[in-house]
């Protein structure tokens, strides 16, 4: 398997597909280029960490999916938040926005 | 909410496996057509397009498998997938499997029996309430009464420690020591009362049986109640309270059918009147293991006196012959306990001053006792097999570790045979973890397998070891040779642990394949270090069996030399019948008419000579006690004694070197005389002729009492040529002090006739117990047996280990050679084409016999530089259990050697001569 981004970064990634996933429905894919163009090209996530993370993520209960057309009528699955996953976005944004406050201040500090 | 949602999806994962699995396929696959759409937008061609798609997604197997990792339930779910595979690949190769699960069978077989009776003699439980609060006041198990105010010999025994106390004693104890909610007495030994019992008014015979005399709160100590009717209690254990008895479930069951009429009915013990008041539960089989006689009534304490008549120790306060065990109060503490006990004890031997001898008062304050945890009982059968069980587990391991090689060996060659598979796996993307893992439950399924085989083996093995030890049609032990959940836990784990040990380093070595290799094709590459490992394991196992072979060759020396030492007279033609004149309810004045009856037997055809002695050779020991001899000073002889009817010597065929044996002239109206043997003779008169002088037991004015006529050559009565003097059945004396009087009395109840029949007569058991019945059809009769069973049975334990270690020891054998073949002919079968190279350069078949030969016995030689040392260590080890075996025996040390190194010799020439039989052409057109 591609080595992947660190142990923090996992934190990241969930984080990451739970904001994409904010403003409407989208198949894996979609997932991944909107998280391509959000960051400006620094985050490539590569199918190999995205869709492991997908099927975790829906069986902690944070999403859910269906079947659907996508924009050129092919078969793809959709992935949508739960409420769950709302509660989960904004608990892993306070804790993001802790957490790189404190490192921004730990690097000014010396 | 989180983990509802988890267990959700493990159902679900569970549930629709195959449904999610082809969703998944179905993600990827749209996934992968929306990347190329995408990717022929941005202008790509269609075909440029798919692969750019393909390599961007990275493999589509690895994504699934890394989503399959994340399910709730993955592990289970690989678990299962491993498990199938694994029954699969076992299914297609039955011979590897049927040898593999065998190999195991026999090894967790081998060591769960012997388990099972370490677990049942050694760690059990007794099977009452609350045994974690019994404590017993002493610590060691003893056979026999002990009979003064002194304990411990300092020998056998830790001196001046007390574990059996007298009724007296005892009451004292119970009385005074509040901490015991409850303290129970019960009578010591494996001996217990021999009892005849019969239903009162019942014209059937008498049967025999074993009693224990317990106190009356025994039963309520250890929490029991009745199966059927009641349990006796204190007021049942009163003198003059009419005699009642507790008959043992299992008796109730095997002699008297379970037949419910038992319960509530008078019967005659020994001749007296008693009701059965109930049968005690299931299970339920005392506070003692021994490995004969467990009791099948209990009787009250105070019935002893009715019963033992003129030779009653209840009210002798010098006997010790009770164990205690006590049901400590919640709270209570074993140390303060303890100290209290030790107090009473010393106020109860203070009350005793004025009866002791000088001896006993000088060790009088030294005398002490400790407190044991009394969970387990007191198990004289412990003791005995204690390190006969320990050595035969040791045994059972070395087996168990040699099986385990083997399955080491056979998944080691197997994983390489399959090495083009497994690289092929890898090449496919299966990381070397899951390829562990698919190995790793392959061996556990085979040793899950193995320990199922193995539970069967475990059964037989421990029923044919409980055979073994214990002879006799009569006898029981509260021993069960099927095994227990202790000992299915024991065999689930060890099976567990040789997979996972067994099973993870072949796997690892075979997992390391490089998906390269599978491209390649032919099996050209071979592992340098896989092979090594393979030798390492033939040694072991080499090594291994050489110990088990050596110690089996010394045991079974050691038992032949034990049953075929001098003994001192020949046993060819000698039979032994045990009486009890005793509980037949003899007087002493009938007993003399009585052998005379017996001694008639010698009209059955082939008989030559009948007599009769109190305790027979090798059976028994001799009552060992101080004598004083006429003339002499010293005062610290002791000898054994016996009582014999005339004719003995010449029945037993025990020479009379001196003098004249006892004869029908010694009778009530003659002077005592006695017969003596060499041992005793050498040992009071040296060189001076013993002929008409005298000698008496202690103390010093009975040194009169007895006139040497004869001396008879040693014999032995079981426990060497010791010292042992012969008395008249005809002749009784007096004595002062009430214990040696008694002595005297009881000694007249002869147990045993002896017969001489050379030539085995056909039919004699039958005809001398219809001869027998015609004397007395009252009289109790154990059983007919010849000495050399007598001595077998002696013997019986010795014989058991040193046939368990043989067997041990062949399996050993079997399977270290099975290990060798496996891996010399998976050598020559690598080596098919250099072999086919050398003989088309001009090697013969010979050489190649012998290169292969080389090799094989390259790795037993190793195993026996190792094991040589490792066997004469486990001589020095086993060396206790030795009789007439030097630990380091050059003899029995060849012996081994020689038979690891004949079947090391078959297990190699196979495959050799499969080498020479290669065809040098074909070999080389396989490149």
């Amino acid at each position: 398997m591609a080595p992947q981004p660190t142990n923090l970064l996992q934190g990241t990634l969930d984080l990451m597909i739970l904001k994409a996933l904010a403003l409407e429905e989208m198949h894996g894919l979609g997932i991944s280029r909107r998280l391509e163009q959000i960051t400006k090209g620094t985050f490539q996530v590569k199918p190999g960490s995205l869709f492991p993370a997908l099927h975790r993520m829906e069986e902690a209960g944070w999403l859910t999916s269906s079947w659907g057309e996508s924009e050129n009528n092919r078969r793809a699955k959709y992935y949508r938040l739960t409420k769950a996953g709302r509660r989960q976005l904004e608990a892993e944004t306070e804790r993001w926005g802790r957490i790189s406050l404190a490192i921004a201040q730990a690097l000014e500090a010396s | 909410m989180r983990f509802v949602s988890r267990m959700k999806s493990f159902l679900r994962t569970l549930l629709y496996r195959r449904q999610i699995d082809t969703e998944l396929d179905e993600e990827i696959r749209s996934t992968l057509e929306l990347l190329t759409d995408q990717k022929i937008k941005e202008g790509m061609l269609p075909d440029d397009a798919r692969r750019a798609a393909k390599i961007q997604l990275g493999g589509v197997e690895q994504v699934k498998e890394g989503v399959r990792a994340v399910r709730a339930g993955a592990w289970l779910d690989t678990l299962l997938l491993d498990l199938r595979i694994g029954l699969r690949m076992l299914r297609q190769s039955p011979g590897f499997t049927a040898v593999a699960v065998l190999t195991l069978a026999l090894g967790i077989g081998a060591t769960t029996a012997i388990f099972t009776l370490v677990q049942q003699v050694m760690l059990r439980s007794l099977p009452v309430a609350r045994p974690d609060q019994l404590w017993r006041i002493g610590d060691a198990a003893h056979c026999c009464y002990s009979d003064g105010y002194t304990q411990g010999d300092g020998s056998f025994l830790p001196p001046n420690d007390w574990s059996l106390f007298s009724w007296e004693a005892y009451k004292l104890f119970r009385a005074n020591t509040p901490a015991f909610e409850e303290l129970a007495a019960f009578q010591i030994g494996e001996g217990n009362a021999e009892l005849g019992v019969r239903r009162a008014g019942s014209p059937a015979p008498v049967g025999t049986a074993n009693g224990e005399y317990v106190s009356g709160n025994f039963f309520k100590t250890f929490g029991i109640s009745a199966w059927r009717g009641r349990l006796f209690g204190d007021a049942d254990d009163q003198e003059g309270a009419s005699p009642v008895a507790v008959m043992s479930f299992h008796t109730w069951q095997g002699k008297y059918g379970s037949d419910p009429s038992v319960v509530g009915a008078a019967y005659e013990i020994n001749g007296y009147p008693f009701t059965i008041i109930g049968i005690a539960p299931p299970g339920f089989f005392g506070a003692k293991i021994a490995s004969s006689d467990m009791p099948d009534f209990w009787l009250p304490l105070t019935t002893e006196p009715l019963i033992a008549g003129a030779t009653a120790r209840l009210k002798n306060p010098r006997l010790a012959w009770l164990d205690l065990i006590g049901r400590v109060r919640p709270g209570g503490n074993p140390k303060t306990l303890e100290a209290q006990l030790q107090v009473e004890l010393h106020q109860w031997l203070a009350s005793h001053r004025a009866d002791m001898t000088s001896q006993e008062k000088a060790l009088l304050e030294k005398q002490t006792l400790h407190l044991t945890p009394g969970g387990a009982g007191v198990s004289l059968m412990r003791e005995n097999y204690k390190q006969a069980l320990w050595l035969l587990l040791m045994a059972a391991l070395c087996v168990l570790l040699v099986a385990c090689a083997n399955l080491a060996n056979l998944l080691l060659a197997r994983g390489l045979k399959d090495r083009h598979q497994t690289a092929l796996r890898a090449a496919l993307g299966a990381s070397r973890a899951r390829l562990v893992r698919k190995a790793l439950a392959e061996s556990l399924t085979l040793s899950v397998l193995g320990a199922t085989a193995g539970i069967a083996v475990a059964y037989a093995g421990a029923s044919l070891i409980l055979h073994l030890a214990i002879t006799g049609p009569d006898t029981w032990v509260p021993v069960d040779a099927a095994p227990s959940t202790p000992a299915l836990l024991f065999a689930l784990g060890i099976s567990v642990i040789t997979g996972v040990v067994f099973g993870l380093a072949p796997a690892w070595m075979t997992s390391h394949a490089e998906p390269i290799e599978a491209l390649r094709g032919a099996n050209r590459s071979v592992g340098g270090n896989r092979h090594w490992a393979q030798k390492m394991l033939v040694i072991v196992q080499a090594t291994v069996s050489l110990v088990l072979l050596s110690a089996a060759a010394m045991l079974g020396q050691s038992l032949r030399n034990l049953e075929h030492q001098n003994f001192g007279f020949d046993t060819s033609g000698r039979y032994l019948v045990s009486i009890d004149p005793k509980i037949s309810n003899y007087k002493q004045e009938q007993l003399v008419p009585l052998f005379r009856e017996i001694e008639d037997l010698r009209a059955i055809p082939g008989v030559r000579m009948v007599s009769a002695i109190l305790e027979a050779p090798l059976r028994a020991w001799a009552w060992g006690h101080a004598i004083r001899i006429e003339g002499k000073t010293e005062d610290d002889g002791s000898s054994g004694s016996t009582r014999v009817t005339p004719g003995f010597f010449e029945t037993l065929g025990d020479k009379i070197v001196m003098g004249r044996p006892i004869t029908d002239e010694d009778n009530a109206d003659t002077r005592p005389v006695v017969v003596i043997n060499e041992a005793f003779a050498k040992r009071f008169f040296g060189k001076e002729s013993p002929i008409g002088q005298h000698f008496g037991p202690a103390p010093q004015k009975n040194a009169a009492m007895y006139e040497i006529v004869g001396v008879a050559s040693d014999i032995d009565f079981g426990d060497g040529l010791q010292p042992i003097y012969f008395l008249p059945e005809a002749q009784t004396t007096h004595f002062d002090d009430a214990e040696t009087e008694e002595r005297e009395v009881w000694s007249h109840y002869l147990y045993n006739v002896v017969i001489w029949a050379p030539g085995n007569p056909p039919g004699l058991e039958v005809e001398v117990k219809r001869a027998l019945a015609n004397v007395d059809p009252n009289l109790v009769v154990y059983g007919v047996q010849s000495y050399s069973e007598v001595i077998h049975a002696d013997f019986a334990q010795q014989n058991m280990i040193a046939s368990l270690t043989w067997l041990f020891g062949a399996v050993g054998l079997v399977l270290a050679a099975v290990g060798l073949y496996g891996v010399t002919a998976y050598g020559v079968e690598q080596r098919t084409s250099e072999i086919g190279v050398r003989m088309a350069l001009g090697a013969d078949r010979g050489s190649v016999l012998l290169m292969v030969l080389r090799g094989a016995f390259w790795q037993v030689g190793v195993g026996l530089v190792l094991g040589i040392p490792a066997a004469v260590g486990a001589g020095y080890l086993i060396a206790s259990q030795l009789f007439g075996v030097r630990p380091w025996d050059p003899l029995m040390l060849s012996a081994a050697t020689l038979l690891l190194g004949l079947a090391a010799l078959i297990a190699a020439v196979i495959p050799a001569r499969r080498a020479t039989r290669i065809d040098p052409m074909e070999a080389l057109r396989c490149e």
